[in-house]
């Protein structure tokens, strides 16, 4: 039972990692039709623009990581929407889905071939000491990387919830035409939505690099699982993806100890491929009315 | 014989269309102050197209819109928002994950006045209790009826000089056609004017002043609502020859 208990708190802690990720990816395609399948580089390249700040430059470490955050929402957020987003979406979804893939390889190869190739270790903010309570114990690294995405989780559904820029970012999600019609600045709620979609993944990068490493490959993985974890959840559904990243964090974790490591990989896709039959909305998405 | 009340919304030879497809081919109407028009006419005649360019969603390329004394041709729908105008669009036009005070809620997202919002919340849910009783439900929760409502009450909260308001009929029951049909005239007794399009043509003529005929994207036809009705060719052409037309909603 302890040993469950461990599992699961480790495997919501990545879980919540994943939901970070997953969240950007459903933002994206409710406002703008856009599929980045460059989500994984998204969550890859911000630990870089860290360790380049810190490595480079000697700045400190915590002003590195806002460093990196905001260099992420410039680079990943503003730079996306208007360089790619913007000119090629007016050609349809399949051109920029294509062009998400070429900025996926171009990512990947420039942090390769202008960093390393090595995966770097990255500092943690929490040291790695374990606590025990009632016989369970887990790393104070783990709590902290749970409530720091738990705790951006909340702040971002009380934004869009519990904000009228954020209700204006909901109207525009749901319905583009009639937010325009009632007056509410649609281009810059896009805009908004890129901005959040970056600095989610920047802090899902800052997170689980200290974890699993940063390198430059690593945005292969959290690119599928992201991808996965929000059609799970359900595609249209904010709270979808948070409930598609915790699962596929927890089961994969759960799997990896009960049944095998080799299977852990699997894990996501028997999911997907599980839902994808029984269930296409998603866990807790909403089926599709699109107006032509 | 349309009476000598002045223009609120005054169309000048206005062509507009989609791509390589023009649907209006230079427009011309007055639609008068204080007064309910309908525009009726075949499908393709541009009625929904014209309100679209109106509001600013879809260019004008030649021609000219003036709307409460002022050239509105470039407008965006902002502006227009500005200007006194709003547009209740055909179909379901809510969003169906938020509450029903929270749809309410951004018909003002154009008030100038933040401070105001609450109040005229206010006065919308005492006007339509209905929206007061479900405010907190999500909107795709409410009938289509209790939807078309929260549409008006939604397009209403900024005050609007002219409402347009593309098939409120559409899907609903007959009983409901009559409430918002209602609505509209109390509306016209407020002094908003209304300009509606409706393929329920005859009843919409007999609660409308005015009516407009669209053919191919002209004006055909500008004349009081009374002597379109009496109008036999009109009645063979666009009314259905007396037959009440089908309401079964018509996805989109």
């Amino acid at each position: 039972m302890t040993d469950f208990l461990q599992l699961l708190i480790s495997g919501l802690a990545t879980g919540a990692i994943y939901a970070l990720a997953a969240i950007g990816f459903t933002l994206l395609w409710q406002t703008s039709q856009t599929i980045n399948f460059a989500q994984g580089e998204f969550v890859m390249v911000p630990a870089f623009l860290a360790l380049i700040a810190m490595r480079w430059f000697g700045v400190p470490f915590v002003a590195s990581l806002v460093l990196a955050i905001l260099a992420s929402m410039l680079l990943l957020g503003v730079a996306f929407r208007y360089i790619i987003v913007g000119p090629l979406i007016r050609r349809g979804v399949l051109p920029l889905v294509i062009s998400t893939i070429a900025l996926s390889i171009l990512l990947k190869e420039s942090v390769k071939d202008f960093y390393s190739a090595e995966a770097q270790t990255f500092p943690t903010l929490l040291p790695d000491t374990l606590i025990t309570v009632a016989g369970v114990s887990v790393s104070l690294a783990q709590l902290g990387v749970l409530a720091v995405a738990l705790v951006t989780i909340v702040l971002l559904q009380w934004f869009l919830a519990g904000t009228r820029t954020g209700r204006q970012m909901q109207a525009t999600a749901q319905n583009p035409t009639v937010a325009r019609i009632l007056g509410v600045p649609v281009e810059r709620m896009i805009l908004y939505t890129f901005l959040i979609n970056a600095a989610l993944a920047a802090m899902a990068s800052l997170l689980v690099s200290p974890i699993y490493l940063a390198k430059f490959s690593n945005g292969e993985t959290l690119g599928l699982i992201a991808f996965v974890a929000a059609i799970v959840g359900g595609f249209n559904q904010v709270r979808g993806a948070i409930a598609g990243g915790l699962l596929i964090g927890v089961l994969d974790n759960l799997a990896a100890a009960y049944v095998s490591t080799a299977y852990r990989q699997a894990i996501p896709l028997i999911l997907l491929v599980l839902v994808i039959l029984f269930r296409p909305q998603g866990l807790l998405g909403r089926k599709e009315e699109r107006a032509v | 014989m349309a009476s000598n009340t002045e223009a609120i919304l005054t169309l000048d030879s206005v062509v507009a269309g989609y791509g390589k497809m023009t649907i209006l081919n230079g427009v011309s109407a007055a639609i008068r102050r204080g007064a309910i028009t309908t525009v009726i006419g075949p499908n393709g005649a541009g009625k929904s197209t014209l309100f679209k360019t109106v509001f600013g969603l879809l260019g004008v390329r030649t021609g000219r819109v003036t709307f409460d004394g002022a050239d509105t041709t470039s407008f965006e729908p902002r502006r227009m928002l500005d200007a006194g105008m709003c547009y209740v669009p055909q179909g379901r036009n809510l969003f169906p994950e938020l509450s029903v005070r929270h749809n309410l809620e951004l018909g003002g997202v154009a008030l100038s006045d933040t401070s105001r919002l609450a109040g005229r919340m206010d006065e919308m849910m005492a006007r339509f209790p209905m929206l007061r009783e479900k405010a907190d439900a999500q909107a795709s929760t409410l009938s289509g009826g209790q939807q078309k409502l929260l549409e008006v009450a939604r397009g209403l909260l900024l005050e609007p000089k002219l409402m347009l308001i593309d098939e409120p009929s559409i899907g609903l029951s007959p009983l409901m056609v009559q409430e918002v049909f209602s609505i509209l005239k109390d509306l016209r007794s407020a002094g908003v004017s209304i300009l509606m399009i409706e393929q329920n043509a005859r009843q919409a003529l007999a609660i409308s002043d005015y009516g407009l005929v669209l053919e191919q994207g002209q004006t055909r036809i500008e004349d009081t609502a009374q002597s379109i009705l009496a109008d036999p060719r009109i009645a063979q052409l666009f009314l259905g020859g007396g037959l009440a037309p089908a309401t079964e909603e018509k996805s989109r």
